[in-house]
């Protein structure tokens, strides 16, 4: 999922103009959980932008709950059909979702003006409804196979992927010592497993090409081609 | 001179080290830079002098620029490279930058987090890892480029490494170091270490894969420094009995004693090891004295040397 967390309000009403009409969309599915902009939160916008003295012509999470706003059919139904009166009054929407929500709105609305609620902090697993933590960073070319499933890209603060750097302490990074290395965790799970021969052959540079940005993924029932600066890949999911 | 023709003589190879200044070199030839001045200390009493690429991710004056201050004033330096802050190219073209303006030694490592420096809203880079550094360094001697490039003229430079023989668990930085001597790495210069018995397990499991080590030796100048260092400065852990001993003195007499007790700690170990690399932080004067005590004296080799 796409963790987010909401923008102060002093923030979010700075770029509003005067006499401006917004209308406060949410996202029932990555927001939601981050408490950032499902249903409660997205009419708690409404509200206090109202208590502001901001002009509010309507807000909507397009549900069911587990819908993501980022799927733009939904999203363009929802805002042009079964919320057409309001959304034709507002001259911009205030997305509390992640980048992704806000890119959906400007399509699903036809260029509409767009504020981000949110700043998009990484792609995490819901660990418990109040713990949100990062284990991927989306680079594009994934080397976890040699490391038991725990990312060097994402655990480690330099990307090491040839083992750790010298400044571990009792096993925590040296960046911040109330994070356990992440190199320390990749050799612990490893032996554990019985599989430290896992960490002995060299790990060539990463292709970073593969983490350009943007990138594209073009999808069908039995194939998918992903787009980056490295070129194009398609794989068959069928045979 | 390149350190690694030390070695293949046997001799036992002595190190400082000296950290650029903040700020730029002076254009008056007559201002020596501090490094250079706290380099001309340690003239004629080490083999070479490391020369700090940003440590601690503090912004300074370029280590390239520092190591051929030091060379000018006929001083071998050790130019350290860190990924920390270039990328593959910045990477391989400063190596051959060196080369170029007659660098002959190279420490490769992987570089202080941005975090622990003065710039912490900088980009961090951390586009290869020390051992695909030695790996690109290597391939940059034998003629390509990391793209598999040809290149004219190779540099050949000596190559370096760290090592940090504290490190829990030690199986994990031992498989780390093998990487780098399969890599390439030449020769080690380890992380500040202030107990001898945990050298000498290092030495034991280290010595099989065939590359030199000297020891580093951090100069404990005060107590606070050794609670400083055990709070801020990660891998490196300064044991209360130092601590402990250099505050028994008081502030006149802490030259003197960290002169005795470094000095005394060279002592225990120096048959562990194939070298000393010491980091005077600043003390750079008192280094002469540290190796007289240790019972070291490279002027024989180095005069070896140069007639050599
Ligand atoms: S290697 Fe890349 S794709 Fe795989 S988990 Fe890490 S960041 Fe994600
Ligand atoms: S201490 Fe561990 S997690 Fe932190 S940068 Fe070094 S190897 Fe990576």
């Amino acid at each position: 999922m796409h963790a987010t967390i909401q923008k102060p309000i002093e923030e979010i009403i700075r770029h509003i103009q005067p006499e401006e009409k917004v209308f406060v969309v949410g996202c029932n599915n990555c927001a939601w959980k981050c408490h950032s902009g499902g249903e409660e939160e997205t009419k708690a916008m409404a509200r206090r932008l109202i208590e502001r003295d901001i002009a509010v012509v309507g807000y909507t999470v397009p549900g069911p709950q587990g819908m993501s706003l980022c799927k733009l059919d939904h999203t363009r139904k929802v805002l042009q059909k079964d919320y057409a009166d309001q959304t034709a009054q507002a001259d911009s929407f205030l997305v509390l979702g992640c980048g992704q929500g806000v890119h959906t709105v400007i399509d699903a609305t036809d260029g509409g003006m767009v504020h981000p609620g949110c700043d998009t902090i990484f792609g995490g697993e819901t660990i418990s409804e109040s713990d949100i933590q990062e284990f991927c960073s989306l680079c594009g070319e994934c080397v976890i196979e040699y490391t038991g499933g725990l990312c060097p890209m994402t655990l480690c603060s330099k990307q090491l992927l040839n083992g750790p750097c010298g400044g571990a302490e009792n096993g925590y990074c040296e960046v911040d010592k109330e994070r356990p290395c992440g190199w320390v965790l990749i050799y612990e799970r490893l032996k554990k497993l019985g599989r430290l021969d896992l960490l002995e052959p060299y790990q060539k540079p990463k292709n970073h090409a593969r983490w350009s940005r943007p990138r594209t993924l073009k999808v069908s029932p039995h194939e998918a081609t992903f787009c980056s600066q490295a070129g194009k890949v398609t794989v068959n999911n069928q045979i | 001179m390149k350190v690694t023709s030390l070695y293949n003589k046997g001799v036992f190879v002595v190190t400082g080290e000296v950290g650029p200044v903040k700020g730029a070199v002076s254009r008056d030839k007559n201002i020596d830079p501090s490094c250079s001045k706290e380099a001309r200390f340690l003239q004629d009493y080490v083999h070479a002098v490391n020369v700090t690429d940003n440590q601690s991710a503090v912004m300074r004056l370029g280590s390239l620029a520092a190591s051929i201050g030091l060379k000018e004033r006929g001083i071998e330096p050790i130019y350290q490279l860190t990924c920390r802050d270039r990328n593959r190219i910045a990477l391989q073209s400063d190596i051959l930058t060196a080369y170029s303006l007659g660098i002959d030694n190279v420490l490769l490592l992987t570089g202080d987090h941005i975090q622990l420096g003065d710039h912490k809203e900088a980009k961090p880079v951390f586009d290869l890892d020390s051992v695909q550094l030695i790996h690109m360094a290597m391939g940059l001697r034998n003629g390509k480029d990391i793209a598999g490039n040809s290149i004219e003229n190779p540099p050949d430079m000596a190559y370096g490494a760290v090592v940090n023989p504290n490190f829990v668990p030690l199986e994990l930085q031992l498989m780390k170091m093998k990487k780098k001597v399969d890599a390439g790495a030449e020769f080690f210069q380890s992380q500040a270490v202030y107990d001898a018995d945990l050298l000498e397990r290092f030495m034991e499991k280290a010595a099989p894969f065939g590359a030199p080590v000297q020891a580093g030796v951090v100069v404990l100048k005060s107590p606070l420094m050794g609670k400083f260092m055990n709070e801020n400065v990660s891998g490196i852990q300064v044991p209360q009995s130092w601590i402990d001993e250099i505050a028994s003195v008081n502030k006149l007499d802490r030259r003197k004693k960290a002169v005795e007790m470094t000095a005394r700690f060279i002592r225990s170990i120096k048959h562990l090891v194939q070298g000393v690399h010491i980091m005077p932080l600043g003390w750079t004067d008192i280094v002469p004295e540290i190796l007289k005590q240790a019972e070291i004296d490279i002027r024989q080799s180095a005069f070896n040397w140069r007639l050599a």
